[in-house]
């Protein structure tokens, strides 16, 4: 291959991976059994009737007409319509994008320190709190994340009486004016998050520790702090932003169960509901975000690699 | 995660629910005791967590609409030329009146002449008619509505009457015209942007994705709404529907577990409504497929249930044992009937009668679509066990379940949700209906429910569909072994909440915080 500048290589390579990625999700979408049009019979309309609507809606077209068909519509700029409700796609995420959006942030800024935290604890820490921190990691990540959240609003709402127990925003307000709302989904989501990101990040950190350089800093007596930010984050800085990007990844389509646990309508919601109604471009427009958010954070995750490898 | 998709794919398919029933209250005077924490929502304003999912939210009135929620913003938005009435009678809204000819084929309809949409133009008969062609038009995502007229022929009169012509002679019209007439000006085919209505509440802007927030129609043509905002909010997930009421987040929440109703009998801070008889989880047993072509096997099989114990385990005992009469609460319904109770020895009896004296092998369909559903099954199939059935349960994925399984399989748990008799024989009962999930072909009938949609006299009609009913209940291939109500949690102090079930409880626009 022809040795392209970098930020052509990764633009390539980002473009490659979303068509990819467009086309594994249309696949996956398209072997469900049912269509659009059998949801909108409700299982009580005749056959011709529903080989008439499927016509309407284009769904008796072969699969590669349907995909080529989204995908012009896409690169255009506009990703059409619901199947299912008639409503324009764009309406559809841009109206849910605050409340996921706050979501997300509030989520990355309780997971990460805490990811941190748990994995520093799990491998530096005294004995005990090296055995807690591994407990909680594995039963953090095992948890659904239904349990999580049950766990939570039983402890912070209803014995303690800190949160209410759902969410529901405020109509026409923008999500963040309630922060009381969004603690509870926000730390269902941040709490798996964090304990997930330190099991992958322990073993790393725990590496860089083994090594002789750093175990002579510890003897030259270094602090801890020091030895932190000089010689373990530069060396976890890679892993720790590609899991970030997959991540965020999973905070844009990946909170349906939070979202509907505590009634709250975001991309998650929308994205689990249009599989369950065979709504492929709805599927197809909120997967596709989802991938582009990963897609461009390994971007980002790669373009501070030269950076870390300096070191 | 699955489970979760389960459950979310459950608020879908409600659209197939015809219409989940709703929920009812008399109008109380309750003094209102509850503190609500939110002290930003003035008295003025009621908000109501409806079963639903946001994310279905639909803009069509003459569709699929996929979630109840779906329907009390359509009737808040638009006027329906009739509505049923909580003991299940057609009562007048748009339409004053309706006339038929002689022949019961031709009817003059009169709506109000006072009614404007929001856009200041005043309804007039075309736009309803246009309406009504519109949802012949789209048959197959509104369950054939229109199916018993023929809309070409059909006519404008003058601006306030128009002549509908049915296909065969039809005494029941003012109840086809029921709840889901959904009245839009004429020519008006893209509803992805607003349309205007004529209804009692005004959509605004307000509320994106979480809630749609309604302001009162100031010049609508019936009684003043009491409330001046209703607030809608779709909320797929029965539990945090009664979380946001408990937690004073809302003033009402429609369909809330029966676990949890339990818990708040005795709370004075809320008040649980009950609506009798609108939901039910029919047993279908399909009369061309063995064994259920015999008819001694499904009388068998009727005679094996122990409906109190189905009851008490499915429903929480929130309902009424049935009698395996599929649309209990219609006022056509025949209420003299004997309760059907469980007769192991007679049911053995037919089964040896029917050649099955060892038994037979089956395969019980269910899902998890509602609650309850599937453990519904379970306990059908151990109750079966006792007259030798070994009856295998098979729950399927609630999001193709109306697809896959509907009229497919030959045994399986449905659903019916507060629906009128005569609209349950249109989608299921007649030989050319689409889904004859039963396979009911009896020419006697179908022939006895022509004579009764021809007959003129009321009291005449009603019997002769009572007898069709009772006819149904001993030979056809259903057995309802229970009723459950329809349970919501209201704020103490909320009155107004609509009566009946089906389209009955989806007119909310006389609720009021004022107690």
């Amino acid at each position: 291959m022809a040795r392209l500048p970098w930020p052509a290589r990764a633009l390539a390579r980002g473009v490659l991976l979303m068509a990819a990625a467009s086309i594994v999700i249309f696949l996956c979408t398209a072997a469900l059994p049912g269509d659009a049009a059998d949801v909108l019979g409700g299982g009580r309309a005749a056959p011709g009737e529903l080989a008439r609507l499927r016509a309407e809606q284009g769904l008796d077209r072969p699969p590669h007409v349907r995909y080529l068909d989204w995908l012009t519509d896409v690169l255009s700029g506009d990703p059409g319509v619901s199947l299912i409700t008639g409503r324009p796609i764009g309406e559809l995420v841009a109206q849910r994008a605050g409340v996921t959006l706050a979501l997300a942030v509030a989520a990355l800024a309780v997971g990460v320190p805490l990811t941190a935290a748990l994995a520093w604890a799990a491998v530096r820490g005294p004995r005990w709190l090296r055995q807690t921190a591994n407990a909680v990691i594995v039963a953090g990540a095992a948890l659904p994340q239904a349990v999580v959240a049950a766990a939570l609003v039983a402890w912070l709402s209803a014995a303690w009486g800190l949160f209410p127990p759902v969410s529901m925003l405020p109509a026409g307000e923008p999500a963040w004016s309630r922060p009381d709302l969004l603690a509870l989904p926000v730390l269902t989501l941040a709490l798996p998050i964090a304990a997930y990101g330190a099991a992958l990040l322990r073993g790393a950190i725990a590496d860089v520790m083994a090594r002789p350089y750093v175990r002579d800093a510890e003897l030259r007596g270094l602090p801890p702090a020091a030895i932190a930010l000089r010689y373990v984050l530069p060396m976890v800085a890679a892993p720790a932003t590609r899991l970030l990007a997959v991540t965020l990844g999973g905070l844009v389509a990946g909170t349906a169960v939070a979202e509907t646990l505590f009634g709250l309508a975001g991309l998650g919601e929308l994205l689990v509901t249009a599989i369950s109604t065979r709504d492929v471009p709805v599927v197809q427009s909120v997967a596709l975000l989802a991938a582009a958010v990963v897609v461009a954070g390994l971007a980002a995750a790669d373009a501070s690699r030269p950076a870390t490898e300096r070191r | 995660m699955h489970t979760q998709l389960r459950r979310r794919s459950a608020a879908v398919v409600t659209a197939v629910a015809l219409l989940a029933g709703c929920s009812g209250t008399a109008p109380g005077t309750a003094p209102a005791t509850t503190a609500s924490p939110s002290a930003t929502t003035a008295a003025a304003t009621v908000r109501y967590a409806a079963p639903g999912s946001p994310s279905n939210a639909v803009t069509d009135p003459h569709g699929l609409l996929p979630g109840e929620s779906d329907v009390v913003r359509m009737a808040l938005t638009y006027d329906v030329l009739t509505v049923p009435g909580a003991d299940g009678a057609t009562k007048p809204r748009l339409a004053t009146e309706w006339r038929p000819d002689a022949t019961l084929t031709k009817w003059r309809i009169t709506i109000r002449g006072d009614a404007t949409f929001s856009d200041g133009r005043p309804v007039k008969a075309a736009d309803a008619l246009f309406s009504l062609r519109r949802m012949g038009k789209k048959a197959a995502e509104n369950f054939g509505r229109m199916a018993m007229f023929d809309l070409e022929a059909a006519k404008v009169i003058d601006d306030t009457t128009f002549e509908l012509v049915t296909t065969k002679p039809y005494a029941e019209v003012g109840k086809a015209l029921e709840g889901a007439t959904f009245v839009v000006p004429e020519g008006s085919d893209d509803f992805s942007k607003p349309v205007p209505g004529s209804g009692p509440f005004r959509p605004t802007g307000k509320g994106g994705a979480q809630a749609v927030v309604y302001e009162r129609n100031d010049d609508w043509w019936g009684p003043k709404p009491p409330a001046e905002t209703i607030e809608v909010r779709a909320v797929p997930d029965p539990q945090a529907r009664a979380q946001a009421l408990l937690s004073g987040q809302v003033d009402l929440a429609g369909g809330v577990p029966a676990t949890l109703a339990r818990q708040q009998e005795g709370n004075s801070a809320v008040r649980l409504l009950r609506r009798p008889g609108a939901t039910l989880y029919p047993l279908v047993m399909r009369t061309d497929t063995e064994p259920f072509d015999d008819p001694r096997v499904r009388r068998a099989v009727r005679l094996a249930l122990d409906r109190q114990q189905l009851l008490d385990t499915v429903f929480l005992g929130y309902g009424e044992v049935g009698n395996d009469l599929i649309t209990p609460k219609d006022p056509t319904s025949p209420a003299t009937l004997p309760q059907r109770t469980r007769d192991l020895a007679q049911a053995k009896k037919l089964m040896a009668e029917a050649g099955l004296a060892d038994g037979a092998d089956l395969t019980l369909h269910t899902t998890t679509a509602y609650p309850g559903m599937d453990g519904a099954a379970t306990l059908i199939a151990q109750q079966l066990a006792e007259i030798g059935m070994r009856v295998k349960v098979a729950v399927e994925p609630a999001d193709t379940y109306f697809s896959a399984v509907y009229a497919r399989k030959p045994f399986y748990v449905s659903y019916l949700g507060g629906i009128p008799f005569l609209d349950v024989a249109r989608v299921a009962l007649t030989p050319g209906s689409p889904t004859n999930e039963t396979a009911w072909q009896d020419r006697t009938w179908s022939a006895g429910l022509d004579k009764a949609l021809a007959e003129p006299d009321d009291t005449i009609r009603r019997r002769l569909l009572g007898d069709l009913q009772a006819d149904l209940r001993d030979q056809g291939g259903y057995a309802i072994w229970a009723l459950s109500d329809r349970l919501d949690l209201a704020k103490a102090g909320l009155s107004g909440v609509p009566e009946g079930i089906g389209f009955a409880s989806a007119f909310i626009d006389q609720v009021s915080l004022d107690g």
